[in-house]
Formats: structure tokens, sequence, C-alpha cells
């Protein structure tokens, strides 16, 4: 049988082969045009709607499926009330493909792969508008009313005072905690309530005397908890003119210190992956963890915990100036690119849905997506209890955080300021001297802005 | 013997047959390959933010060496190559000498599982390491109980343990893959030398060293130059193991060339330099292993 | 003392065949599990296959990435062993000087890591019209530098008699390499086919810049699907992966008697 299938794929093997020798040395050549004919034509009208003229069809690239995806679906459905020819076609793709696919089309001047829609992460949307404005449509004058989303999230998608998104999800920080094991060490979920990181330790040790188990788990080499220190009090690591804010910045120091004093006293504990840090709380390692509000969706998943979780605001730095108990963490703004050829179809679809539909907004909060569309705040829908959270009505709680964030600068040089300073807390937390550390931080950060 | 005059026609003939032959892959790797390859040493030498660049002349391949980053990750790419590809090599040689054995026993079971790693999907494979060497996880939970460790200790987070992780990884997804190559190879050989040098009462050490690898010589220089070539260009276990940390303890050279196209502000004169300083280094290091093993006998 | 090496031996492949397949193991048993099982380091099988499996169904077509892999996969495994072998066939055994060094130079190709070449590459495409079809997604990989010197290195075992034979029987060259070459070199064909089946299969930086539609979607790119949302359904991940898998391991058992049982009843 084996010998057989062998024999099968050789002969085969054999007869392509055979036919390219036939036509000269090129075989492969021109054998292939054909297929390549085949699959042009399969593919072009699904691919490109927007181009093919009056159609009303838009492309949209985004990447989860019970998230994003859904809301593109939903406002799909909105917008067709209205325009009942209207069509998305939305392409399942990852956040890291679509950096890469916008790079290398912008890169090389084609952007004809792009979609006419594309969800991009907050932080690497200077980033991408800086290296590549002729890929992204100036979206300040399309019929989106700005003043309606929270000032410090649209801020994000902002170049030049030209706007570039329109926002999307919600990263506003919360701590949750596992409300039973607080209990055995006569804590409450008041107690993690409007605190400081110094009354958090505190409590923390008191937890890991009475349980053995730490506050929080974080993933080694990311630092995310130290960038959502650091915006609580509204700090950053550029300043406005885009020069490095890191050896001067004095909160960074002191978020700095605050972070080895948790890890220090074991009230937080490092794991390796975010696998891990997700196992972490899931399986009850921890008793909660401090995240954007998206990681509800991953604390949910352990069924079994329903009614035992409470959420709160974060704890606010100590010494520091502007200390706040409100963060952002993560979160994507909807782009239109280049590509568009109907630009006025794009623009009524954004801003007759995601700016401005509070009924999109109640359709997609069953799935998480909380909006950063003021109107969207005062529907009923954001007032009802969720009882995985003790009944609390955690949809409106959250809405009123991310009013009160601090905005910060993210800068073009986001990423690489982000692991220059992850690389300096390890080096930190193993021992190392802050200042030291920080110098070095900000030398890399130089380094990679001085090409 | 045919006349000379007859024979310089013939080799002539065949001298072309082999150049007709060899045209359609090389014609095609020249498209595909080094028409790109020519126009990223053109951007080596130039620089800029994203769409506008300028000229720079050799900036990029003096930057590089300035670049603390850089030289760590060509420093922990090295440590790689050092230790895991002479260790695979002998380990996949080792084993497909055994699994060539007539007399043994369940051979298409145990080839098919030591290839397993590598069929294995990268996704996979990367939670899967994450997960056994994990705070909580099994290596951890087996040397605690066996009194070896006091508590957990976190391999991925400290410098040596996390590169010899990635060492362990890259040995346990690729000797099955090499070990493939040397049990094709084994087959071209008389499996009835082996038994003569038996009966000549050569051990299984002896016919190891004295067939084995003499006669694999061409398969071996064939795998070296890929593991060099492979490990210089690792990105995967990087990427996805580690993360590059702590602290860029454990990056490679190519994990830093995607950050620097894809991650940061892409600047691809400079992403294009250091690929061609890896070019520059698997080259020396090939040219070498085919000195020493390119020999027709 | 023949009795105590034969039992090393074998101890020392069964341990090496568990540690190998201790993952796939891992594998098995995360898909039959729920995700907060698989992340909390459960290694039992579980009773919820099913339900992974529906959810995977429902969110993804797997159905149609199967099919695209196998499409691509097997076209570029087919066109890439003839044009490869042929190559290194010419490479060694009408070898001179000029060509060695032609070989010397195409290793060169494999040198240079794909991050640098793929946005001159994708100009190119873009230029010939390629972007989003069958041929952008396997042109650059059909000729590999490696697949070459793997066949010019076994080439260098192939018996100069039969040749001689051949020649003196009035076969033409591109014949010998077809009735003879060919046939003789079944273990390096079985080995360089798997290899080749693997890499085409797992491919995915590539084919995902210069395929845009969700119809070409292959199997890789459902797995790296399943790992972008805020939350990983980990068990149904490792279906997927299970499924993705499963291909290649499958190849590679068919094929491994081919290039390790040694050549019976090849041509004399």
């Amino acid at each position: 049988m084996k010998r057989k299938i062998l024999a099968a794929l050789l002969a085969s093997t054999m007869v392509l082969s055979l036919v390219g020798c036939g036509s000269g040395s090129d075989g492969a050549d021109s054998a292939a045009p054909a297929q390549d004919a085949a699959a042009t034509e399969e593919a072009a009208p699904a691919e490109d709607g927007a181009a093919a003229g009056g159609e009303e069809t838009l492309t949209v690239w985004c990447w989860d499926p019970a998230f994003n995806m859904n809301a593109m679906y939903e406002a799909e459905k909105v917008y067709q009330k209205d325009h009942p020819d209207f069509k998305l076609n939305v392409v399942e793709t990852p956040w890291e493909d679509v950096q890469t696919k916008v790079t290398t089309a912008a890169a090389s001047g084609d952007l004809s792969t792009l979609p006419d829609i594309l969800l991009m992460q907050d932080n690497a949307f200077q980033k991408n508008v800086i290296s590549y404005p002729d890929a992204f449509v100036d979206l300040t004058n399309s019929g989106v009313d700005y003043s309606q989303f929270a000032a410090g999230k649209a801020a994000y998608s902002v170049v030049d005072g030209k706007n570039y998104g329109v926002p999307f999800d919600n990263g506003a920080v919360i701590g949750c905690y596992r409300t039973d094991i607080l209990e055995q060490a006569g804590l409450t979920v008041d107690d993690f309530t409007d605190i400081t990181w110094d009354q958090y330790i505190e409590n923390g040790k008191k937890v890991l005397e009475a349980t053995g188990k730490p506050l929080i788990s974080m993933q080694a080499g990311e630092c995310d908890l130290i960038m959502m220190m650091l915006q609580s009090a509204g700090s950053s690591l550029f300043n406005e003119d885009g020069t490095a804010n890191i050896v001067n910045n004095d909160t960074l120091k002191a978020v700095m210190e605050t972070y080895k004093a948790l890890k220090d006293a074991g009230v937080l504990v490092e794991v390796n992956s975010w696998d891990e840090y997700v196992g972490s709380f899931v399986s009850g390692d921890v008793a909660g963890t401090i995240n954007g509000c998206w990681i509800m969706a991953s604390i949910q998943t352990a069924e079994d915990q329903s009614g035992k979780w409470a959420i709160t605001n974060m704890p606010s730095l100590v010494g520091v100036s502007n200390a706040t108990n409100y963060s952002n963490n993560g979160g994507s703004s909807w782009a239109v690119t280049a590509n568009c050829q109907n630009t006025e179809l794009a623009f009524d679809f954004l801003a007759s849905t995601f700016a401005g539909s509070a009924e999109l907004y109640d359709n997609i909060l069953p799935s998480g997506a909380l909006a950063t569309w003021a109107p969207a705040g005062d529907s009923d829908a954001y007032g009802v209890g969720n009882d995985f959270f003790g009944g609390d009505a955690v949809s409106a709680k959250i809405v009123e955080y991310s009013t009160k964030v601090p905005s910060n600068i993210t800068g073009v040089y986001y990423y690489e300021a982000r692991d220059a300073v992850a690389t300096a807390i390890t080096n930190y937390i193993n021992g190392s001297d802050v200042e030291t550390e920080l110098k070095t931080a900000e030398d890399t950060v130089n380094f990679n802005m001085g090409q | 013997m045919s006349k000379p005059s007859k024979k310089m026609t013939l080799n002539k003939k065949h001298n072309l047959t082999g150049w007709v032959f060899l045209a359609p892959g090389a014609l095609l790797i020249f498209f595909m390959s080094f028409v790109p390859m020519g126009k990223a040493l053109l951007l080596s030498f130039k620089t800029g933010v994203g769409a506008a660049m300028k000229s720079c002349g050799i900036m990029n391949y003096t930057r590089m060496f300035q670049d603390a980053v850089f030289v760590q990750s060509i420093k922990n790419t090295f440590f790689y190559l050092i230790i895991q590809v002479p260790l695979m090599l002998i380990f996949a040689l080792i084993l497909a000498s055994i699994l060539n054995n007539r007399q043994l026993r369940f051979k298409g079971l145990f080839r098919t599982m030591i290839f397993l790693p590598c069929a294995t999907s990268l996704v996979a494979y990367a939670v899967i390491f994450r997960s056994l060497f994990a705070n909580n996880g099994i290596i951890n939970l087996l040397l605690v109980n066996l009194g070896i460790l006091d508590q957990p200790y976190s391999f991925l987070t400290n410098t040596w343990s996390a590169r010899i992780v990635i060492i362990i990884a890259l040995l346990w997804r690729w000797t099955g893959y090499n070990m493939v190559f040397y049990l094709a190879g084994l087959q071209n050989i008389e499996y009835s030398v082996y038994e003569a040098a038996k009966i000549d009462g050569a051990s299984a050490v002896q016919s190891f060293f004295k067939i084995t690898v003499p006669l694999l010589k061409p398969t071996i220089l064939l795998t070296a130059i890929m593991s060099t070539n492979g490990t210089l260009q690792l990105f995967d276990e990087s990427v996805n193991l580690t993360d590059g940390g702590p602290a860029n303890a454990s990056i490679t050279m190519s994990h830093y060339i995607y950050n620097m196209s894809f991650k940061y502000v892409p600047n691809f004169g400079y992403a294009a330099a250091m690929s061609f300083l890896i070019l520059v280094l698997v080259a020396i290091l090939a040219f070498l292993q085919m000195k020493v093993g390119d020999k027709r006998d | 003392m023949i009795k105590v090496r034969k039992f090393g031996m074998y101890l020392f492949l069964i341990i090496v065949s568990f540690i190998s397949v201790f993952p796939l193991y891992w594998m098995i048993c995360a898909s039959t599990n729920k995700s907060a099982e698989v992340i909390s380091g459960r290694l039992v099988p579980g009773t919820y296959f099913m339900e992974n499996l529906k959810a995977l169904l429902a969110s993804q077509n797997v159905g149609r990435a199967l099919g695209n892999s196998f499409k691509y996969a097997i076209i570029l495994t087919l066109l890439s062993l003839v044009i490869s072998s042929l190559a290194g066939y010419g490479f060694e055994i009408y070898h001179d000087k000029a060509k060695d060094m032609v070989m010397n130079i195409i290793l060169l190709a494999m040198m240079v890591p794909f991050v640098a070449t793929m946005i001159p590459l994708f100009q190119m495409f873009s230029k010939a019209g390629w972007l989003n079809s069958t041929m952008g997604f396997i042109l650059p990989t059909i000729s590999t530098p490696f697949l070459i010197m793997m066949f010019r290195q076994s080439a260098r075992s192939f018996p100069h008699d039969i040749m001689e034979a051949a020649r003196i029987d009035g076969l033409s060259e591109i014949r010998i390499f077809f009735q003879m070459f060919i046939p003789t070199m079944r273990s390096t064909y079985a080995a360089a086919m798997t290899i080749t089946f693997m890499n085409a299969w797992n491919s995915y930086l590539w084919p995902k810049v210069i395929m845009t539609d969700s119809n070409s979607q292959t199997m890789p790119m459902v797995v790296a699907n399943l790992t972008q949302g805020y939350v990983t359904d980990y068990g149904m991940l490792m279906l997927a992966v299970l499924i993705c898998t499963l291909p290649t391991a499958i190849v590679f058992f068919c094929l491994q008697n081919a290039f390790a049982e040694g050549i019976t009843g090849a041509v004399k």
C-alpha cells in the first residue's frame, strides 16, 4: 500500500516534469500562469468589493471572532436597516499579521492588498501613521463627532492634530479580586477600593499569610503593569516634543520601586508567559489581577468561580503628584486605509455605527465590548448586574472609570521604549541599580530614534 | 578509449546537458532570491522612517556594532550555534545508526515517534514547552518532588536557564529531522559492509567511526551547513518561548531584525544591513565546512 | 553481554521516543479538555472533545483550510522535487569547476533572513500581478538551495557503472535521470518529499502576506487566528493544532519505509 502511494506520487511527479520539459527549460514558469489566472479570477470578486464601483461592500480586517469581529457583524446589521444593499466582508486577520501586511504593502508602495477598514492597536497608531502617512485616510472631517468619545481614548489616533481612527474598545484598568480568598484574610473588596499601593502591599501580606496565595501575577519581561501605573499618574515615556522621558522621570522611578516592593513582599509573583498568567487566576493560584477591562472575558472562562469575583479600581502611586486610581491598558481603533475606493461609504458607515448608534453598543455589550462612545454609557443595558461579579453593574462602573483615565503620550517609538523599560525592570529586580538601568533604557531609546 | 576529439565533444555535450538540467532551479533561485537580495543590498545603504528613505553610505553597517541589543543578540546566537548544532548532529547520527540496525524491532514506530516533534506545529510546541517549564509545570514539579530543588525555579526568566531551555527545545525539535537525512543516506551504504565488519570482529563503535561516518560525509556536510544556517537565522524559539527575555538574554539576530522591521518604527535599511551580516557569517562558516567536507574521492 | 547491550539500546530508544511523543499526548489530552483545565495543566483525557470540535467548526472554516493546505502543499512538493532534483543531479553528475562555483553561489540564497527580502519580493510580485494568486504563493519556494544541495550530495553515491551502461544502451541523458536515477534514489526522494511537504504545510509568513482573501486561508492561519483573541480557548486551539499536525505525521509514517528500509527491488 505504502509503496503504491509512493509510486503514484513519483509517477505524477514525472508526468508534471515531462510537461515542463516539453516546453523547454522553463517548465515551471510556462505551466504556472494558467493556474494563476484561474486563481485570480476566483479571488477577485470576493476580495476587493469596494473597488468594484457602485457596489456597497466594504472589506474589514480584525481578529477576534467573539469580540471585534462580532462587533463588525452587528454594525453591518445596524447599517443595513437604512442601506439594504450594504455588505461587509470581514476577514479574520490576527493583529500581528495586520501589522506585517500593512508594513509590507506600504513599504512596497502597493496598497491594493489592504482592506477598506482595519482595526489597529492604539499603541501602534502613531508609529504607523507617521511612518506611512499615505496609507491612511484623515477622518477629521468624516462626520464622526469626536467630542462624544473619551478624550484620552481618542488621543491615541490623533497625529498632527488630525484624527485617523474611530475609537473602539475600552481598555480602562480594573482590579479584579477573588472575594472568597480575600474573606479568609478578613478582607473585602472595599479594602481594595481607592487605596494606594502601600495599602495594597499591606493587604497582600495579610492574604499571603492567611492563604499562602499572592494577590497578583504578572508576565515577566512584559511591562504592562509598569505602563498602567505610569499612566495612572498621567506620566509617559515621552515628552510632548517626542524626546524620551525616562531618566528624569520621577514617576517612572517611583513605579519601578513600587513594582520591586510588590515582588519582594511576595504579593506579586512573576510568571513565564501569557498562558501561565491566565492560568494563575483561572485556577485560583492568585487572589486576583489588575489589567485592562477586557481581562474579564478570560476570568469568566472559569465558570466554577461565578459569583466569587468582584471588580474595583486600581491602587494609586504614593508620593507622586497627579496620582489617580485610574489607567488604561490596550484597546484599539478603526482606521480607514488609502486603498478604500468608496471613502464616503466608509465614513458614513463608521459615523452612523461606532460613532452614532447606541443600539450597536447595546448589542455588543454581552460580548464584553465596552464603549468609549459616551452616549452608549447612558443606556440601560450598562446598568444591568453581572452575576459572575456578584451582581455588580460592572459595565457602568468601567465606563465611569474610563472617563477618569489620565491621557498619556504613546509616541512614535512606543514599542522601543516599552522594551527598553522592560529590560530595565528585569535587571532592577535582579539587583541592579535603578538609576543605571533607567539611563541604559534612555540610551537605548535615543539610539533607536537616532537613525 | 575513443578518439580524443570525439571525447571532447561528448564531454561538451554532457557539460551542456548539466547546465540545461540545473537551469530551471537555478533561474528560479536567481529571480526569487538574488534579485530581491540585490534590492535589499541597495536598501542597506539607505536610512529613514517608513517610506521616506535617503542614502547614508555605510552608516547602517557601522551602526549595528554600536547597537547594544544587536551585539547581545549576536552573542546569544553564537552560543546556541556552538552548543546546539554539534550536540544535535551527533545525537541524530547515533539514533540513525541504531535505527538502521536490521535486527531491531518496531523500527517504524520508533522512527515515527522520534520524527514527530518537528511535525508538531509551532503553536503547540510553544504552548507545551512554556507549560512544561512553567513555575507550576511538570519539570518543576518533578525536580521539587525528587528533592533536587527546594522551590520551583523560574526557568524562562533567568538568563542561563532561558538559554538552555531554548537549546533543549531546539534539540527536541530538530534531532529527528536531521535523523531523516542520515537514515536516507545510510540506505546508500550496502548493509553487507557492516556484516563483514562484524565478522572481522569490529565493535559497533568501531563500525560507526570507520564505516558510517566516512560514508555519510556528504550528508553530514549537508546537515551541518543547514543547521548552521538555521541556527544563525533562529527566530521561532526566541519569539515564542522566551520573547527574547529576560532582558534580551535570549534574543536572536533574526528576532531583532524582525522587531526592527515590524514591531518597532520600520527601518528596513538597518534591518537589511543586519541581515547581510548574517549572510557573511553563514557564508564564512559554510565555506569552512565545505573546505573540510566537500571533497570528491 | 550482547543481551545487555540490546536491552540498553531499547531502553535508550524508549526514553527518546517517550520524550518525543509526550507533547503529542499532551495535545490529544488538551483537545479533550476545557480551556481552564488545559491551562491548569491537566494531563489526562477529558470528555470535552465534541464540544471543542463543535466550537472549532463553528468559529473557523477548517474544511476549506485543510483543502487549501493540501492543495498548496501537494503542488509545491511535486514541483519542487522535480525541479530541485533535476538541478542537483545536473550539478553533481556533470560537475566541473564552474558548476561547483554556481552551487556555492546558490547556497548564498538561503543565508539572508527572509524578512529582509520579503518586501522587495512583494514589490516584484505586485508588478507582475501575482498578489493573491496560487502562483504568488508557491513560486518563491519551488526551488530551494537546500533541496538542490540535498540531491547534489546524494547523487554522489549514484553508481557510475549504471550510467555508463545506460549510455551504452543508448539512453538519452534525460531518460537516464527519469528511468535510472529517480528509482535508484528512492530513499532520497522519499526523505525530500517528507521534508518539503512539511515545510510547505507549515509555511506561514509569506502566504499570509501575499494572500489577502479569506478563501485562501490555510491550516496554520486557522491556528494563528485561534491564538489572537482577548480570550484563548486552549482546548479548541489544541484540537486545531492536532488537526494541523496529523497530515505531516501521516505523510512521514507512510513514506518512512521508503527511505529507511534500504534499496530493495531497485532497477539494476
